[in-house]
């Protein structure tokens, strides 16, 4: 906190509060899944966090899940990392947030090695058989590596905390852009991959049929990843074999209910053109994949002037000095370039929402350093829905 | 800048946002220009996506073979598959094996899909472009500049050959990835760059960033910080506005001062916590190729003697 430059701005007169209802309200109000994409950088999980917030806000029961591993979420909400169950945001930060939690607010960051032991214990038929995979070396790798992982780990999670129905609502964040289409791709990924036709192959027994192919696929991998390896790996494949229709099961449900109308995709954007252009190509591909797009959220935006005075109404003292004068006339020129940054922020609005169908786009405003604590993130949600006040 | 240009593989990472794609283009550009013979790699991802890279190098596409973009430079798509490819000719004892393997589809939708092959797939390829010859025996690519993907991804391929080392201790797969590990914690052809903004947060990322590549043995070689925005004010006229703005309202141009405030609170933050060079790239309001030439003739300036 000491590094914080301190600021003369209350909270209070952040501009742009919203006095009507927008896009967002009837998201957070009726939604059970709404996930957050967008390019890195964007405030993703700040903004994911946020609509939690404005979703607790209406007495709904939210849970926050970030896959996310730069573990942004924990530090503003005051969970522990790497937990193995999603845990309560404290009372005490709620009040923080300065405006009235009439719900539940829960958050989660996803570790893959936790998803993947409770998917195995939920699957395997048996004690052995769960102490056979875990104790497997396979396992252990696959279970502790990030890279690729994350993805299957958002499908799983995503499929138990939506079956459970233990909450209203489960608000996504996805890793940055890239990652965030493998994660809307992840199931049917998944289900490839658990194909038995692909895993078959790999397996001790097998049909006639498939020998020629299992042959080949012996000698390459014995050869070029040694005996003890490819043991391992029909161990592995083996003890999973049992699972693979369960974790298909799971891979197509989660499928459908991220097509439904229980779901709701938020593209997050800032005003950058590399991220505008990523939110774009974004949009044609939820499309396509045929999963609901709700609108966009254009993040960090300077578009509110609403509430700021001009420097030309600081009046100088007829004896000030020559310093005064340049400061007040540099000052004027950086309130010019806001000004600029507000006209072009408001143009992108604008053709944001022409984008849309339903003309659903929404700016919430550069907060600068005070996004980072919790009243920063009660700003936020002030902005995407309308909040009564107590 | 100069000290960089002796590395084979310099690896751009940082939370995503930051301009990672940008400082890549730019510095091949600069090192380009000073005669190394550059390629710009990026992950090959989704094929229908646009390439930030391409866009930054102002070319219509990137390709999984390197193309020609200008004067000593090249770029190029890392793609898993080509590096399973050269790695099963590499180790079975005949070619048509191998392409046998790589033309049976359950070979290549398992590479393909199980976790940690497609990193390892763009490890081997990477190892490739490095050990690549020229006929008269000089290498064909003098510095690789890849491109990584944000901060916990970048994390998580550094972990790969160790992790992989465990579980996959003999034979020739091990030996690949002994050798991509001595290659990435080679402080004389390696050097990892990190790139942040003067924020607050961010900065905190970088410093845990910077530690993670430390703690993987990834030779740190940098740390960028991008759009730093100028500071109009001496320090009589810093004081003389901050008298004005004390008391008012919310008032234009206000937020800039912090912002600026914010970015010299940041660079001293960095300044006593990374022992390596951190070089501040002030914030440049262009896009695509204009502001990667921008760039590298802002390094080419910082990095004169």
């Amino acid at each position: 906190m000491s590094n914080r430059p301190p600021s003369n701005r209350p909270p209070d007169v952040v501009p742009g509060l919203r006095d009507t209802t927008t896009f967002v309200d009837p998201l957070v109000r009726t939604k059970k899944v709404i996930v957050c994409c967008g390019a890195g950088g964007v405030g993703k999980t700040t903004t994911a966090a946020a609509i939690g917030v404005a979703s607790a806000v209406h007495g709904r029961k939210v849970l926050v899940l970030t896959i996310d591993p730069a573990r942004r979420l924990a530090e503003a909400m005051g969970i522990p990392e790497a937990a193995r169950t999603p845990s309560p945001v404290p009372r005490a930060k709620l009040d923080e947030l300065g405006i009235p939690i009439h719900g539940e607010l829960y958050a989660w960051m996803l570790s893959p090695e936790v998803v993947f032991e409770s998917m195995v214990r939920r699957l395997a038929t048996d004690e052995a058989r769960v102490q056979e995979i875990l104790g497997n070396r396979l396992y252990q790798h696959l279970s502790k590596i990030v890279a690729g992982m994350q993805e299957y780990t958002a499908a799983e999670a995503l499929y138990t905390l939506a079956t459970e129905g233990k909450y209203d609502l489960v608000v996504l964040d996805t890793p940055p852009s890239r990652n965030a289409l493998e994660f809307l791709e992840a199931p049917r990924k998944l289900s490839m991959f658990l194909d038995e036709r692909v895993i078959g192959v790999f397996l001790p027994k097998k049909g006639a049929f498939m020998r020629a192919a299992s042959d080949l696929i012996e000698r390459v991998f014995s050869r070029a990843f040694g005996e003890g390896f490819y043991k391992d790996l029909q161990g592995f494949l083996g003890a999973f074999s049992g699972m693979f229709g369960g974790m298909r099961a799971h891979a197509e449900a989660v499928r459908k209910l991220l097509s439904s109308d229980d779901a709701a995709f938020l593209l997050v954007t800032s005003p950058e053109p590399a991220a505008l252009a990523e939110a774009s190509f974004f949009q044609a591909k939820i499309k396509d994949l045929g999963l609901p797009f709700a609108g966009y959220v254009l993040n960090r935006s300077w578009a509110y002037t609403r509430g700021f005075a001009g420097p030309e109404s600081i009046q100088l003292p007829a004896d000030a000095s020559e310093t005064e004068r340049v400061a007040l006339k540099k000052l004027g020129q950086l309130a010019d370039a806001e000004r600029w940054r507000a006209q072009r922020d408001r143009d992108l609005l604008a053709r944001l929402r022409m984008e849309t169908e339903s003309g659903s786009a929404i700016a919430t405003p550069h907060l600068g350093g005070a996004v980072e604590d919790l009243v920063g993130l009660g700003t936020l949600a002030r902005n995407l829905v309308r909040i009564e006040s107590a | 800048m100069k000290r960089l240009l002796p590395l084979r593989a310099v690896l751009v990472t940082g939370k995503g946002g930051v301009g990672k794609t940008t400082v890549t283009a730019s510095l091949a550009r600069f090192a380009a220009s000073r005669g190394t013979r550059v390629l710009c790699a990026e992950m090959a991802g989704d094929p229908t996506a646009s390439s930030a890279l391409a866009d930054a190098l102002g070319v219509d596409h990137l390709d999984v073979e390197p193309v020609t973009v200008s004067e000593n430079m090249k770029a190029v798509l890392l793609a898993p598959h080509l590096g399973h490819t050269k790695f099963l000719r590499d180790v079975l004892p005949m070619k048509l094996l191998a392409d046998a393997a790589m033309r049976s589809a359950a070979i290549r939708r398992f590479l393909a899909a199980a976790p940690t092959f497609p990193e390892m797939g763009v490890l081997y390829r990477l190892l490739d472009l490095v050990r690549m010859k020229r006929r008269d025996g000089t290498d064909e690519h003098q510095m690789i500049i890849v491109d990584l993907p944000a901060t916990g991804h970048a994390l998580a391929l550094a972990q790969i050959p160790a992790s992989l080392l465990r579980v996959i201790p003999s034979g020739p797969i091990a030996a690949a990835v002994r050798e991509g590990l001595e290659l990435l914690t080679d402080k004389a052809r390696t050097g990892a760059i990190v790139v942040t903004l003067p924020e607050t947060l961010p900065v905190s990322e970088a410093l845990e960033l910077a530690r993670g590549i430390t703690q993987h043995d990834i030779p740190l070689a940098q740390v960028i910080v991008n759009r730093v925005p100028f500071d109009p004010f001496s320090d009589e006229e810093r004081e003389a506005v901050r008298a004005m703005l004390a008391g008012r309202g919310p008032t234009l141009g206000e937020r800039t001062i912090e912002r600026i405030d914010r970015s010299r609170l940041s660079l001293a933050r960095l300044q006593r916590e990374v022992k390596v060079p951190i070089v501040a790239l002030q914030d440049v309001w262009l896009d695509g190729p204009r502001l990667a030439e921008e760039m590298a003739s802002l390094m080419a300036v910082e990095s004169m003697p």
